[in-house]
């Protein structure tokens, strides 16, 4: 499996498959939606070098606090297509060349990665005490007291992160989409089985 | 009579092992799913989540992180007494839910709808919530912790109106679509648990579906045979769609299919879809009128 450093540089993105597994070294940042939203809204974001931390990761942590030093309880990856709305943007503002979630992106969030050359990269199962153990150093937090610790930007450094596997490649192009279309291409024949027509519908009634 | 101490350390202790531990009928579907899957992809994601759930289960993290919307389902019987009455259980549930967020059982999620403001302790108007009815003639307490993920919660609730010319057929599709649209991309975390409400209002048929997906261990069916019957049948189906963990190509979208119905005026065919996620987190904690605490995986 390869193993990325962060920064990504755009000819490792590029080289990229979709499905291919990877793990990641180096800084991310953290954020959900109150990130995306007051980034692109009220241009609200963490005072951050983001050419060198350059990988947004899409969580909300369990966090504690021990003697002075934070620790990290568990981080699952969070649904990442929830901040569709706003995920071209961010990906553009911030030049971004690694997205790492849950689930996927929309089409308008592929075209910025496209633009800007980066991939999103979707979580493998449920890993987030696993990710805890890969999580080498806490570095850094913006925001805590504004918006608490699971809505926070967290800055860590990680060391072989992951795995995740390339959902959104550097060309644009979607995993699940493909998978979408087969599954679409079956369901004819699943709904014939449980009696359901070709041409049935649903009773309308609102205009 | 049962202390208020006592339903209080029953729902602390409850809730704190869900967070902890999968029940044991949902990590034995896993296990028979990830035998089953063809899909190195689909294969990976099962095999890392049950890695994750021995990590939780040695103290080593939570079995997800996400811990939701914290819901307890209490039952009593016809001759359960509750030190201060009834209304205790409120206060109980909710010292319960503030101490397993302040040790980090819980992670703080419940915000204001509007204001998104955190009071960071997962209490507020309506949470956590706590449904409480009765049955049978005994005097204890049965208390299900549920830590409901978001994403099942948010992308796994659907609900239609049919009516009674739309038929079998519209229930089927429906439940079918509901699979299809809430396993793309693994957004409610497959494989799920699938509960499906058929009649009643609108919010008897949500509970409906709600309480199939979380409270019925997995492989039971519903007494009523032409209902196991649907059950088995759009099971079956959702097997072929070609769906399997986390939205990967495989078989295992759906892990169970649990349906209820309550009968429904006779010009109306309500159906309801809610969805639990792979880890099926509940743990249950049985009360005795002589205050012991009983903590068990199972579920009747």
């Amino acid at each position: 499996m390869k193993n990325i450093q962060l920064p990504m540089s755009p000819e490792t993105a590029r080289e990229l498959k979709l499905g291919e597994l990877v793990t990641v070294s180096g800084l991310l940042f953290t954020g959900r939606s109150r990130l995306h939203i007051r980034a692109v809204e009220e241009d609200i974001y963490p005072p951050i070098d983001y050419e060198k931390i350059n990988c947004f990761f899409h969580v909300g942590p369990v966090m504690m606090k021990e003697n002075e030093d934070w620790q990290v309880v568990s981080c699952e990856p969070t649904s990442s297509i929830r901040f569709e709305r706003y995920g071209a943007d961010v990906v553009k503002k911030f030049n971004l060349r690694t997205l790492i979630g849950k689930t996927t992106m929309g089409p308008r969030t592929a075209a910025a990665l496209k633009e800007v050359g980066g991939v999103y990269l979707s979580k493998i199962g449920l890993s987030g005490n696993s990710l805890r153990k890969q999580i080498k150093k806490v570095h850094n937090v913006y925001f805590l007291d504004e918006l608490g610790k699971t809505e926070a930007t967290w800055i860590y450094e990680v060391e072989e992160f992951g795995p995740f596997f390339v959902a959104i490649d550097a060309q644009g192009n979607n995993y699940f989409e493909q998978l979408a279309d087969d599954v679409s291409q079956r369901l004819p024949e699943i709904e014939n089985e449980l009696g359901i027509g070709q041409d049935y519908e649903f009773t309308e009634v609102n205009a | 009579m049962i202390s208020q101490k006592t339903i209080e350390e029953a729902m602390y202790e409850a809730m704190r092992t869900a967070a902890l531990e999968m029940p044991p009928d949902v990590r034995a579907a896993l296990e028979r799913a990830l035998a089953e899957e063809k899909d190195p992809m689909a294969q990976e994601h099962l095999k890392i989540s049950l890695k994750n759930a021995d990590l939780a289960r040695r103290g080593e993290g939570l079995v997800c992180a996400d811990t939701g919307f914290p819901l307890f389902f209490v039952k009593a019987g016809a001759n359960t007494q509750i030190e201060g009455g009834f209304g205790a259980i409120r206060e109980a549930a909710e010292n319960a839910v503030r101490r397993n967020t302040a040790e980090c059982y819980l992670r703080p999620t419940m915000v204001d709808p509007l204001r998104r403001s955190n009071p960071g302790n997962n209490i507020g108007p309506g949470m956590p919530k706590v449904e409480l009815s009765f049955e049978g003639e005994g005097d204890g307490l049965e208390i299900i912790a549920v830590p409901k993920g978001g994403g099942s919660e948010i992308f796994g609730t659907f609900y239609r109106m049919l009516f009674p010319s739309d038929g079998v057929a519209g229930i089927k599709k429906f439940v079918i679509e509901c699979i299809m649209n809430s396993c793309y991309a693994g957004k409610i975390c497959p494989p799920a648990l699938v509960g499906v409400g058929i009649g009643g209002t609108a919010d008897l048929c949500m509970s409906m579906a709600k309480k199939a997906a979380l409270l019925r261990p997995v492989g039971k069916h519903n007494p009523d045979p032409l209902v196991a019957d649907l059950e088995k049948e759009l099971l079956e189906a959702a097997r072929k769609l070609g769906i399997g963990p986390m939205g990967s190509r495989g078989i295992n979208a759906v892990i169970s299919l649990n349906i209820d119905c309550a009968v429904t005026h006779t010009a109306a065919l309500p159906v309801a879809f809610n969805a639990q996620c792979l880890v099926g987190r509940r743990w249950t904690a049985l009360v005795s009128a002589s205050n012991q605490i009983q903590l068990t995986g199972e579920i009747a």
